[in-house]
């Protein structure tokens, strides 16, 4: 039980690091038009993953 | 703090959870290719799904324009056609890939 | 040596000493250094930046930075900042007390995913796409217990929705977390079936990104 909210805790974490906050335009901002929606910086969405399947256990689909 | 009823309806919905990126990626030419297809693809859907997320985000807070939204919504249907094309190409259904386009689905 | 940026933060005793800071205009970002060659994506870094964040929250409450911006020096970070920092110094002041918890549902509406050849504009696309996630809703019940537990302890709220979940970004006075954690618990014992998740506390996130307020 301690270990599953281990992982929830770094699954809601990432998300928080990674999908939130104030975007600040940067060369490796996706933007359409003016607006700056995410930071591109595949590599981050890539370790992103990694984490999160690194982080989920076996019965997890 | 985190305080939860969790089970794996929710940990779906969490960002980030898919689409699957293969586990390994075949070194045998005849595969390389599609093993590579179904890996960029996979990122693709990834970014699109959080650009469509964050696009909702902005229109619920009332955030964009007119000319925004608009530029917005070409491009994610942009994205969706460029998608198809490659996996029309490349032979692949979402099936292969194991991902679905963004669900707006019943957890039953 | 490249500095990630991590937050906005009112003065820097408010940074100092648990990150290194950086003057932005009269604010100050907090920062984190490494090597040029360190990818962004490296997993332990990500860990130590989140880590740090925790630490930066209990100090004061700051405007959270996406993970991603890398800096060389204050010239450059000024330079992107330009004409944002008045806007960050008001949000600052005005939720000083407070931070941030986020409460997400599992959705339980099945509505069909708009499809993009039905639409002409991308406009037309867009709000159907939003149009579609608003349908989306939790559990009657469930948000009947959120209305009657959680948001009486909010100053502020906002129901976020997209395709795969519903969620509930609330601002929450730092007094008042011990209540917020007592609401959760009851919502646990009262909904044992309904899965969601409530966390926190976390830093100015969904309200620092307002750009009306």
């Amino acid at each position: 039980m301690v270990e599953k909210e281990e992982e929830l805790t770094l699954l809601e974490t990432l998300d928080h690091l990674l999908d939130r906050g104030v975007v600040i335009a940067g060369e490796a901002t996706i933007s359409i038009g003016d607006v700056d929606l995410l930071y591109l910086g595949l590599n981050v969405v890539l370790a992103n993953m990694d984490a999160m399947k690194r982080s989920s256990g076996p019965g997890r689909k | 703090m985190i305080i939860s009823n969790e089970d794996d309806r929710l940990r779906e919905s969490l960002t980030f959870a898919e689409p699957a990126i293969p586990e390994r990626i075949s070194a045998d030419p005849e595969v390389v290719e599609n093993g590579l297809a179904k890996l960029v693809l996979s990122i693709i859907e990834l970014v699109r799904r959080l650009l469509e997320r964050q696009a909702l985000r902005r229109m619920e807070g009332g955030n964009l324009s007119d000319a925004e939204i608009e530029r917005l919504g070409s491009a994610l249907m942009k994205l969706e056609e460029k998608m198809d094309e490659m996996k029309r190409v490349f032979g692949l259904s979402d099936d292969d890939l194991n991902l679905k386009l963004g669900p707006i689905r019943s957890l039953e | 040596m490249k500095s990630i940026v991590i937050g906005i933060h009112l003065k820097q005793t408010d940074v100092e000493p648990v990150a290194d800071s950086m003057k932005v205009d009269d604010l100050f970002a907090s920062v984190f250094s490494v090597d040029d060659d360190r990818p962004l994506g490296d997993r332990e870094l990500l860990l130590e930046i989140a880590a740090i964040r925790a630490r930066l929250l209990d100090t004061a409450t700051f405007i959270a930075i996406r993970y991603g911006l890398a800096v060389r020096d204050e010239n450059e970070l000024a330079m992107k900042c330009a004409g944002q920092t008045k806007r960050w110094r008001e949000i600052l002041g005005a939720h000083r007390d407070e931070v941030e918890m986020t409460l997400k549902a599992a959705a339980t509406a099945a509505t069909p995913r708009p499809d993009r050849r039905d639409f002409k504009s991308g406009a037309a696309y867009l709000r159907a796409l939003h149009e579609a996630a608003n349908a989306v809703d939790i559990d009657s019940d469930f948000r009947r217990g959120v209305e009657r537990t959680l948001l009486p302890i909010t100053t502020r709220h906002r129901w976020l929705r997209d395709s795969a979940s519903v969620e509930l970004a609330m601002l929450v006075r730092r007094g008042d977390l011990e209540s917020v954690r007592a609401a959760g618990e009851s919502l646990r014992r009262d909904h044992a079936t309904m899965p969601f998740l409530l966390s926190g506390p976390w830093p100015l996130e969904v309200f620092a990104d307002d750009h009306q307020q």
